[in-house]
């Protein structure tokens, strides 16, 4: 599994870049999230942050967490170049609250969370709860990949340059 | 953690070859065929298969079928056998003694290289079956109108397990849905020609 594959580096290029600017945008409009049918959803990325940068041997992570900390630390190794690898994402759509740990390499879901379900439901068909726990996490995988869409079609357009200018002054913000 | 639990990890994956209508009714028989064999009474030191997603010890989809409205869902499990390296240094030791009392009753006293191999390989045989294999259960959920399968574990290497096992048994490819191959499965072509170009960004506020 260590062999270098199709797409590797791209993969490390798209994941840190997507969730540095999920960072950005998440800071700076919580709640200026759409899904892929047009309702609204808020996105914050809280508690816990990963930021990597450098090559090989000079290799250095930052891992910065806090319940209600800004995660300056996180930021300012952003304004030094290091990017995202890691971090704990909590969506929230209407009522429904979801949290994951997602990584920046190969997407894969750590520790998600879906709303509780209502057991009282469960009476009359053994995979009701079941199935409405499917449900939910399709929710999320749904809005992550909304957020991973737009990113898409900004980070491919000419737009990105501008968005890039924004988010270096936000790293560099000092409040 | 499997997907009942409040929380669970897993990695997402899409299939790659078109799903014949004809595999639709035979899942459960797939299923079965290669289903879980328990290895504790057989001296091996791993054993793999699908059972049954409500019930691990089922492996004839007697608690519940494996569809679930336009899910299939079943469990991989994975048993293996742990002897502990002290455990197998140990009766190593003791049966080179063994062998090298015996010799000296015969006047010799070097053990060849090949029959210390033979020794140890028969300790390990005997100690297999001293250990009680540790049963393990991974989900598996597979969301038939999305295409889209998804396997409770983050590791690399039950992933690789995952992926030949499912390819063994529904004769079909999965592909890991990571950054590229997910951008790949939402993106048109011209945007595809862009994304193969791409440049890492310099985020870094240029000095």
């Amino acid at each position: 599994m260590n062999m270098p594959y199709l797409g590797e580096s791209t993969d490390s290029i798209l994941g840190k870049e997507f969730l540095t600017w999920l960072w950005y945008q998440s800071d700076t409009a919580p709640g200026a999230f759409t899904d892929k049918d047009g309702a609204p959803f808020a996105v914050s990325m809280e508690q816990r942050i990963v930021v990597e940068g450098g090559e090989g041997d000079a290799r250095e992570t930052a891992s910065v967490s806090g319940s209600l900390s800004p995660l300056r630390e996180a930021r300012f190794g952003l304004g030094n170049g290091k990017q995202v690898s890691r971090a704990l994402l909590r969506l929230e759509k209407e009522e429904l609250a979801f949290q994951v740990s997602l990584k920046a390499e190969d997407f894969c879901l750590n520790s998600l969370k879906t709303p509780k379900l209502d057991k009282g439901d469960s009476d009359d068909d053994p995979d009701a709860l079941l199935l409405e726990k499917f449900y939910l996490m399709e929710v999320c995988t749904g809005l992550l990949d909304a957020l991973y869409a737009r990113f898409l079609k900004l980070r491919l357009s000419s737009g990105w340059q501008k968005e890039v200018d924004d988010m270096r002054q936000w790293m560099t913000r000092t409040e | 953690m499997g997907f009942a639990n409040s929380s669970c990890s897993f990695t997402r994956f899409r299939i790659l070859d078109p799903v014949p209508a004809t595999l639709w009714p035979q899942i459960l028989d797939k299923l079965k065929q290669f289903a879980m064999r328990d290895i504790d009474d057989i001296p091996e030191m791993q054993g793999q298969g699908w059972t049954c997603f409500e019930d691990m010890l089922d492996t004839d989809w007697v608690t519940a079928p494996p569809q679930k409205g336009a899910y299939i869902v079943f469990s991989l499990r994975l048993d293996m056998r742990r002897i502990p390296a002290g455990v197998v240094k140990k009766h190593v030791a003791l049966a080179l003694k063994e062998e090298k009392k015996r010799m000296g009753e015969q006047g010799k006293n070097y053990i060849a290289r090949e029959r210390k191999k033979e020794l140890k390989e028969q300790v390990l045989l005997r100690l297999r079956s001293r250990f009680l294999p540790v049963p393990g259960e991974f989900n598996v959920l597979w969301a038939t109108d999305k295409n889209e399968v998804w396997f409770a574990s983050t590791q690399n290497k039950m992933i690789d397990l995952f992926l030949e096992e499912f390819l063994k048994t529904f004769e079909l490819h999965l592909e890991q849905l990571t950054p590229y191959n997910l951008a790949v499965s939402m993106l048109d072509e011209e945007s595809l020609i862009r994304l193969d170009k791409l440049e890492p960004t310099q985020f870094a506020p240029l000095s």
